[in-house]
C-alpha cells in the first residue's frame, strides 16, 4: 500500500490503472478463492477517476490517496450491502459508513468490495455456508482453509486481489487468517480504533485492525483509522503516535520474551522451529531475548468461551428466536451455548480475565514485547476436525484459537506476520505482543524482522 | 476432581425456555456434550483463587 500510494502520488501510475488491475485479478481468481462477497467495480472505478482528477488538479494528497482496499463484510458501507457473511443480513444496506471506513475514505483509499468471513465472525475456520468457503491461496488444490473469521481478508491480501483490508478480531480473527495466509495482521489495543458501524460478535472482546502484506502497510492503515471516536465510548483519547516514524529497523536493546508453555512449546515441530528461529534472528540484531510463561493462560479458553457465548447470544437473541434456521449449523450451535452461561459464570470469567490481564501487564513491565506463534499449526484441510499439538490431540478450532485468544482477553496489541513455511509450502505465523497502546513498538519489531527476512514478500502461485 | 456433570436434553430444553428460547430436543441434543464440557470447565473456574480481584469492566480506556 505504501509503495502504491507513493507511485500514485508521484504520478508513476494512475489510480484507475491500479483499480482496474485489481478488478481483473479478482475476476480471474475469486471464482476459486471465494474471498469476496460483493465487488464494487463501478463505484471503485468512479472513485479512482475522482482520485486521478484531484491529483491532476494538483491538490495535496495523502499516502493512501487512490489506493484500493476492501473491508471484511461486517463493516458498514454506505449504500453497499453489509451481510456479516449471513443470510439474515443478505439485503442489509447501511445508510452510513463505519467510522473507520469513513476515515479511510477521507484518506483517499478506495473500496473495491466486501470480503467473505465466517458467518457473523463466529468461527476461526473462515467457512461460510451462504457465500462459499474461502480457500487458502497457498493450497495449490484449494482444499485448505484461509482461517477466520476474516477469511476473505486473509486470502484476498495473500493472493494480491487487494493490497489491504480491515478485519475484526474477537478471538484471533485477524491474526489467524494472517498466519494461515502468510500476511501481516494487527489487532490493536482494545480502545485504539473505533468499532462504530462494525457488526459485533462480543462487544468486550471485539477489535478492528488492518491486514496487509507488511508492518509498514499496517502502520499506514492504523494511522488512518486510530483514535478517539465519540460514537464509540470504548475508544481512548490517547493521542495517536506517528507509527511510520516508529519503524526505525532497530531492535538493539529491546527486551523480548519468548512465550514457552501453552504457546511455542505446544506448536507443531515446524512452527516451533520457525518461532525459535525468529527469536534468534531478533537476538542476532541486538534484542535481549528471554523465555517466559503465563500461568493464568490455562483459564482463557473456558472464560473467553463463556464471555463470547453470552455476549454473542445477547446480540443475536431476537434472530435466534425467530429464524434460527437461517444460521449456518456451527454458528447456530455456538450461539445456543450462550443460553447456558449464567450471570455468575459471566462475572467469574471477567474476574479471570482481569487476572490474566494483570499477569500480562506484569510480564511486559520487564519486557518490551512478547513472541509466540500466531497459530500453533499451519492451514488445516477444509473439514478437518482434529489435529495433534505438542501436548496431545486438539480440536482444530481450539488449536487455531489457542495462541491468539489470550490477547483478546487481555486487550494487548498483537501482530501476526509470516516467519517461515512448512515443508508442504504453507505459511507459518509469528505473533508479537506489546504493551497497551504501544502498537508502535509492536510494528517496529515486526518491521525490523521483515527488513531482515523475505517471508512477507513471498506470494502464492496463482 | 469434580464429578462428571450429566445434563439431560430435557434440562437443556427447560433452561433454554427460561431464557426465552423455544428450542426442540432435537435441536438441543447435538450441543449437549458441549454444554456439559463448558459447565464442567466453568465449575473448575470456581476453584481459581481470585482474592479480591474485580471483574473486568473497563478496558484500558484512558
Amino acid at each position: 500500500m505504501a509503495d502504491l500510494g507513493r507511485m500514485i502520488a508521484t504520478k508513476q501510475v494512475s489510480p484507475i490503472e491500479v483499480v482496474r488491475a485489481h478488478l481483473d485479478r479478482i475476476a480471474a481468481l475469486d471464482g476459486t478463492l471465494r474471498a469476496f462477497i460483493t465487488v464494487c467495480a463501478d463505484a471503485a472505478l468512479e472513485a479512482a477517476r475522482a482520485a486521478e482528477s484531484e491529483l491532476m488538479a494538483g491538490r495535496p494528497v495523502g499516502p493512501l490517496h487512490g489506493v484500493p482496499w476492501a473491508p471484511k463484510d461486517l463493516y458498514s458501507t454506505k449504500g453497499v450491502r453489509t451481510t456479516g457473511g449471513s443470510k439474515i443480513l443478505a439485503d442489509s444496506v447501511p445508510a452510513a459508513d463505519a467510522t473507520v471506513v469513513a476515515r479511510l475514505a477521507r484518506a483517499g483509499a478506495i473500496v473495491l468490495g466486501k470480503l467473505n468471513m465466517h458467518e457473523f465472525a463466529y468461527g476461526p475456520e473462515g467457512i461460510n455456508a451462504h457465500y462459499g468457503d474461502t480457500r487458502n491461496p497457498w493450497s495449490t488444490d484449494a482444499h485448505r482453509i484461509a482461517g477466520g473469521s476474516s477469511s476473505g481478508s486473509g486470502a484476498a491480501v495473500a493472493a494480491g486481489l487487494v493490497p489491504g483490508s480491515l478485519g475484526s478480531d474477537t478471538g484471533g480473527s485477524i491474526r489467524i487468517p494472517a498466519s494461515l495466509c502468510g500476511i501481516t495482521g494487527l489487532k490493536p489495543t482494545y480502545g485504539r480504533a473505533s468499532r462504530t458501524g462494525v457488526l459485533p460478535l462480543a462487544w468486550s472482546m471485539d477489535h478492528v485492525g488492518p491486514m496487509t502484506r507488511s508492518a509498514r502497510d499496517c502502520a499506514l492503515m492504523l494511522a488512518a483509522i486510530a483514535g478517539y471516536d465519540p460514537a464509540d465510548p470504548t475508544t481512548s483519547v490517547l493521542p495517536v503516535p506517528d507509527y511510520g516514524a516508529a519503524l526505525t529497523g532497530e531492535v538493539k536493546g529491546l527486551r523480548v520474551g519468548l512465550l514457552r508453555a501453552h504457546f511455542t512449546d505446544v506448536a507443531t515441530p515446524e512452527v516451533k522451529a520457525a518461532i525459535e528461529a525468529a527469536a534468534k534472528k531478533l537476538e542476532g540484531a541486538g534484542a535481549v531475548v528471554d523465555e517466559v510463561n503465563l500461568k493464568e493462560v490455562v483459564h482463557v479458553a473456558t472464560a473467553s468461551t463463556a464471555i463470547v457465548a453470552a455476549e454473542a447470544l445477547a446480540y443475536h437473541a431476537a434472530w435466534m428466536r425467530s429464524r434460527p434456521q437461517d444460521y449456518q449449523a456451527d454458528v447456530r450451535e455456538r450461539l445456543r451455548l450462550g443460553a447456558f452461561v449464567t450471570g455468575a459464570h459471566y462475572v467469574r470469567s471477567q474476574q479471570v480475565r482481569a487476572l490474566l490481564t494483570r499477569e500480562v501487564d506484569e510480564v511486559l513491565a520487564r519486557r518490551d514485547v512478547l513472541l509466540a506463534p500466531a497459530t500453533p499449526l499451519a492451514a488445516p484441510v477444509l473439514g478437518e476436525r482434529e489435529t495433534a499439538l505438542g501436548d496431545g490431540a486438539s480440536a482444530v478450532r481450539a488449536a487455531l484459537l489457542r495462541c491468539a485468544r489470550p490477547f483478546n482477553f487481555s486487550g494487548h496489541p498483537a501482530c501476526a506476520a509470516p516467519c517461515g513455511f512448512t515443508a508442504g509450502g504453507l505459511p507459518i505465523g509469528l505473533q508479537v505482543v506489546g504493551r497497551p497502546f504501544d502498537e508502535a513498538t509492536v510494528l517496529r519489531v515486526v518491521d525490523a524482522y521483515q527488513r531482515m527476512t523475505d517471508w512477507h514478500t513471498r506470494r502464492p502461485v496463482a | 476432581m469434580l464429578a462428571r456433570m450429566e445434563i439431560s436434553v430435557e434440562m437443556l430444553k427447560r433452561t433454554a425456555a427460561l431464557a426465552g428460547f423455544d428450542w426442540s430436543e432435537a435441536e438441543l441434543e447435538p450441543i449437549r456434550p458441549a454444554v456439559e464440557n463448558l459447565l464442567e470447565a466453568l465449575a473448575r473456574l470456581e476453584q481459581v483463587p481470585l482474592g479480591d480481584i474485580e471483574p473486568t469492566t473497563q478496558y484500558r480506556v484512558i
